[in-house]
């Protein structure tokens, strides 16, 4: 299965987190979501999503751009 | 009153009103902080000595106004037993500002009032050349303006590029907000600029591989600031400060650097441009041994 892709790009604080959240609603314990941001999102999305317990397993440039790679916390 | 009395009770916090024989009461309060005990004391004391009204001031201290002069002493002793104390004015260490600090607050990085009840204990009321102000913010927010304080302390993180995990995903730079953090020449290595970054640990806080760690954490110190008539913004003065007895070991020489140095109604800022930063950082630094 493809990891699926979330593209925040178009969004402004606090809908890229609020974006982010949904999409890992959506998958399963331990799943992958691939999120593409723009750099100005990094901050408020990474810490979030660290704070909540969710892995950053991979970052990848794309120009001004990044694609993360999520997985979703185990439990 | 002569104006030899007036300046007595100007200094224990008695301020003199527009209106003839009234006196505003300034009293003794800690980065902002009243419990229920002392709020009670103090709206007893309003509707007793005064028009029934309270002014919280700029400094998160409050005052009492419209008290006559003949009550302020019965006033005084009035609030005693529940601990609230009367103020200081004029050329004294003033009321210490603060924050709700990493107790309470989710930003904090320093206890922001267990400092400030430090810092009142040793030095609140003492006598210095002019006022000096205290103002602790507990992160790099900055809520209490450190850098408008005679002394100003901020919670500080200072970052590390710890090597192995790191991935060079390039998210700690996108992050930085002063764009502290570069790539060494030859692509293999982070390096952090002490100089500019602003100690926010935004770049620790995102890094998703545990390549960027945390050197220390604690307290800055900036020093020289004011506002009124003529503002200046205080400078950073040492290295990031451990604990909160270096940083009141810091304090402590800076004082002592401006009874020092300082003349008699003149800021602290003002000294410092006479006599240059880097003479009283030589100073502290050589007196408290500290970074």
């Amino acid at each position: 299965m493809t990891t699926p892709l979330l593209d925040i790009t178009g969004d402004v604080c606090p809908m890229t987190f609020v974006k982010v959240k949904m999409g890992l609603q959506r998958i399963g314990p331990a799943g992958k979501l691939n999120v593409r941001l723009k750099g100005e999102a990094l901050k408020n999305v990474i810490s979030s999503l660290k704070t909540e317990g969710h892995r950053i397993a991979g970052v990848e440039k794309e120009g001004e751009l990044f694609l993360l790679e999520v997985e979703k916390k185990h439990e | 009153m002569n104006e030899a009395d007036y300046k007595e009770l100007k200094k224990g916090g008695m301020m003199r009103q527009a209106e003839a024989g009234f006196f505003s009461v300034r009293l003794h309060v800690v980065g902002g902080r009243l419990d229920t005990k002392r709020l009670r004391a103090i709206h007893d004391a309003a509707v007793r000595f005064g028009r029934g009204e309270v002014h919280l001031t700029t400094r998160q201290g409050v005052e009492i106004p419209n008290v006559r002069q003949d009550s302020l002493a019965s006033l005084k002793e009035f609030l005693a037993p529940s601990g609230v104390g009367v103020g200081v004015c004029g050329p004294t260490v003033r009321t210490v500002t603060a924050c709700q600090g990493c107790k309470v607050c989710p930003s904090g990085v320093i206890d922001s009032p267990e400092l400030a009840d430090a810092v009142d204990r040793e030095f609140y009321g003492r006598p210095v050349p002019h006022k000096f102000k205290v103002g602790i913010s507990g992160c790099i927010n900055n809520c209490m303006k450190a850098e408008e304080n005679d002394a100003g302390i901020k919670g500080w993180i200072e970052p590390r590029w710890v090597g192995s995990p790191c991935t060079f995903c390039g998210v700690c730079q996108a992050v930085c907000p002063t764009k502290a953090i570069t790539t060494s020449s030859d692509g293999d290595a982070l390096i952090v600029d002490a100089e500019r970054c602003i100690g926010c640990g935004d770049c620790i806080a995102c890094c998703p591989s545990g390549g960027m760690g945390e050197k220390s954490r604690g307290y800055r110190l900036f020093a020289g600031g004011k506002f009124g008539r003529m503002p200046f913004l205080g400078k950073k003065i040492l290295g990031v400060l451990g604990t909160k007895e270096e940083a009141l070991a810091a304090i402590s020489a800076v004082l002592e650097f401006f009874r020092a140095h300082g003349k008699p109604r003149e800021r602290f800022g003002d000294t410092l441009q006479r006599t240059g930063f880097p003479a009283l950082e030589t100073y502290v630094k050589e007196t408290t041994g500290l970074p």
